[in-house]
């Protein structure tokens, strides 16, 4: 008898619930249709169990999820949207993603040399250190011999598969250094302390990677560190190579052919292992980038063709170097450009491969100490002050909404930094210098920071992953960051 | 014709007296002397003239000198862009009246002074200039 009841019961709720209806004016609404639309689309979703032939690591330095949303307005807006709306092209159903956690094994704010060695190595290493083991020290080469790692380039490499590397900043930087060095100081790019012989410099290591065939296409900046100290380097500065070793020579000897600039750049063959250097430290941000130089979508697009000759497949890493310096300048209108460009080169890297046999990996190494400020109606340009919201309407009020110091403020500003609104000169007091929107929308423009600091600093915040291709479905939840070698490790073995 | 008002407004738009060189002019972004790499149309039209620029003051490399260094953005240095300290390409090199009374590198000033073009290489410094600002006062 009481279990009739309940059933009745049952019954009675089922059909309430069913009684309601959704208004029209919901049902109808844009946003519910999109809504739904989402829907069939990760319905529609299908895994990839295939075996990666191609795998590429995209790596925009420093864009933590608070400056890729920065930098998806931004691009928005360029497109003459509101740009709270724009969707990045790595941001769409057809990538799965991931929040990852960066922290190193003794850091919990990380740097960019053990976060990429984690991507490449498949386990988290120590702050400053790149691809050694946890119990090497920071800037002891006597903790180098037997705590060496093997990079998944190493194993790629070893099956046949072509490697590249492609940066905005330096190669011997340590995004793209974690492809193929170890090193127990990443700055140890050109030169190594006295009587340190268990490795090589950065710069030398990746000069054999080349001669000895695991590298096999390397794009970017930083041309002094291989070029000896008082010789000219290629693009009108001066080596800085103390002992006087010409590593470009050596490259040239092997068969290596080498570009300089755009033209150069421009005339290579598709025949032999290609190395460019296009300035002589890190390449121009790109709001400053010259004709002379490639950019990243250039570079993205020959390492793609040149590595897509391999009939084994291959690995390329291309970090958009960049972005994390104009973070660190505290100046967000060159971060968002060298953010935009590189959307464009995950678009250009997607179009040019087949989701059947390419692992595409986006990711960020570190997230930035980079805040939001104030209720800012929408369409607020990104990179300047914060405007009001408008009753009526989707956008901005005209109004700049003020802070209680009177002053308005701008959308972005950093916890830290260049920015500091304390003054060096009035015993670290401050007062917030009022700014007109055509101040903070110039493109030299420091939005606002707290703690006085030289350079702004990274923050241990998540960053996100997006994939799409063989294995991309295993990106999901909250991982930690060595975790993406294993994706990538597992989507090139499976059967 | 000299009114009332326009004595008036004259005077609010020019608020320092004390520095009419500085109030009398256009002030320039430092980056206008520059168009990428080379140099602007603007820097080889003002190259003996009087002009205002506004930056930054990079920390001075030496102390109580007549000598320091403009910068589009505070000279800061980022320990993990740079393992060492890169002047940036667009940067000018400012010969003061009067010695340098420094100012923090984050607080942006205005220097006026007279545009010379052409190498120059600090004596005390070794400083290699290509663009310099001499005889020059800043606020």
């Amino acid at each position: 008898m009481k279990r009739i009841l309940i059933s009745a019961l049952a019954l009675t709720a089922a059909t309430a619930a069913s009684a309601q209806e959704i208004p029209e004016l919901q049902s109808n609404s844009d946003w519910f249709k999109a809504g739904e639309t989402t829907i069939q689309e990760l319905i529609a979703r299908e895994q990839n169990t295939g075996r990666a032939k191609n795998v590429i690591l995209m790596i925009a330095d420093g864009n933590g999820v608070g400056t890729n949303y920065a930098t998806r307005l931004y691009v928005g807006q360029q497109m003459g949207k509101l740009g709270e709306e724009h969707v990045l092209p790595y941001e769409t159903s057809d990538f799965h993603s991931a929040l990852v956690k960066t922290y190193n094994i003794n850091a919990q704010t990380p740097d960019s040399a053990p976060t990429a060695g984690a991507m490449n190595t498949g386990v988290k290493q120590r702050f400053n250190l790149i691809n050694l083991g946890g119990d090497a020290i920071h800037d002891d080469c006597s903790t180098v011999a037997g705590n060496e790692l093997t990079t998944f380039a190493e194993l790629v490499a070893a099956e046949g598969k072509s490697v590249g590397i492609v940066s905005s900043a330096r190669l011997t930087h340590a995004t793209p250094a974690a492809v193929y060095s170890k090193t127990a100081n990443r700055n140890w790019e050109d030169a190594l302390p006295e009587g340190c012989t268990a490795q090589k410099d950065i710069a030398a290591q990746m000069i054999d990677a080349m001669t000895s065939g695991m590298l096999d296409i390397a794009l970017g900046g930083g041309a002094r560190y291989f070029v000896p100290k008082g010789t000219a380097t290629p693009n009108g500065g001066t080596g800085h190579r103390a002992d006087g070793a010409d590593l470009l020579a050596v490259a040239a000897e092997a068969g290596i052919q080498y570009a300089s600039n755009k033209e150069e750049f421009d005339a290579l063959e598709m025949s032999a292992p290609i190395l460019g250097l296009w300035t002589d430290s890190h390449t121009s941000y790109e709001a400053d980038r010259p004709d002379s130089e490639p950019s990243l979508t250039d570079m993205t697009r020959t390492a793609i063709e040149f590595l897509s000759q391999n009939e084994d497949g291959f690995y390329l890493e291309i970090e958009a170097g960049r972005v994390d310096h104009a973070n660190h300048a505290g100046n967000f209108a060159r971060t968002a450009a060298d953010g935009m460009i590189w959307a464009e080169a995950v678009a250009l890297a997607d179009e040019m491969t087949n989701d059947e046999d390419t692992l595409i990996v986006v990711t960020a190494d570190h997230e930035h100490a980079i805040a939001f400020n104030g209720y800012c109606g929408r369409g607020t340009p990104i990179q300047g002050l914060c405007y009001g919201i408008a009753k009526t309407g989707e956008i901005h009020s005209d109004e700049l909404n003020l802070a209680d110091d009177g002053q308005p403020y701008s959308v972005i500003s950093y916890a830290n930094g260049s920015g500091s609104i304390l003054r060096e000169d009035m015993n670290y007091a401050g007062v917030r210098p009022a700014v007109t929107q055509e101040e903070a929308m110039d493109l030299d423009y420091l939005q606002q920071a707290l703690v006085p600091m030289s350079s702004e600093t990274h923050s241990g915040e998540d960053v996100a992953v997006y994939a799409k291709g063989p294995w991309a479905h295993l990106f999901d939840g909250t991982i930690e960051q060595n975790v993406i070698f294993h994706v990538m490790n597992h989507a090139v073995n499976a059967e | 014709m000299f009114t009332r008002r326009t004595f008036l407004s004259a005077a609010l738009s020019a608020p320092l007296i004390a520095r009419p060189a500085l109030a009398a002019q256009e002030v320039i972004k430092l980056r206008h002397l520059y168009d990428r790499k080379a140099l602007s149309d603007l820097a080889r039209a003002s190259e003996g003239k009087r002009i205002a620029v506004d930056g930054y003051m990079a920390p001075p490399l030496k102390a109580e000198s007549n000598f320091f260094v403009l910068t589009r953005r505070p000279m800061s240095v980022c320990p993990f862009c740079e393992t060492e300290a890169d002047w940036p390409n667009d940067i000018l090199a400012v010969y003061t009246k009067r010695t340098v009374d420094v100012v923090p590198y984050n607080v942006k000033i205005v220097t006026s002074g007279v545009l010379e073009l052409g190498a120059y290489r600090d004596p005390e410094t070794g400083f290699l200039s290509m663009v310099r600002l001499a005889d020059a006062s800043y606020d």
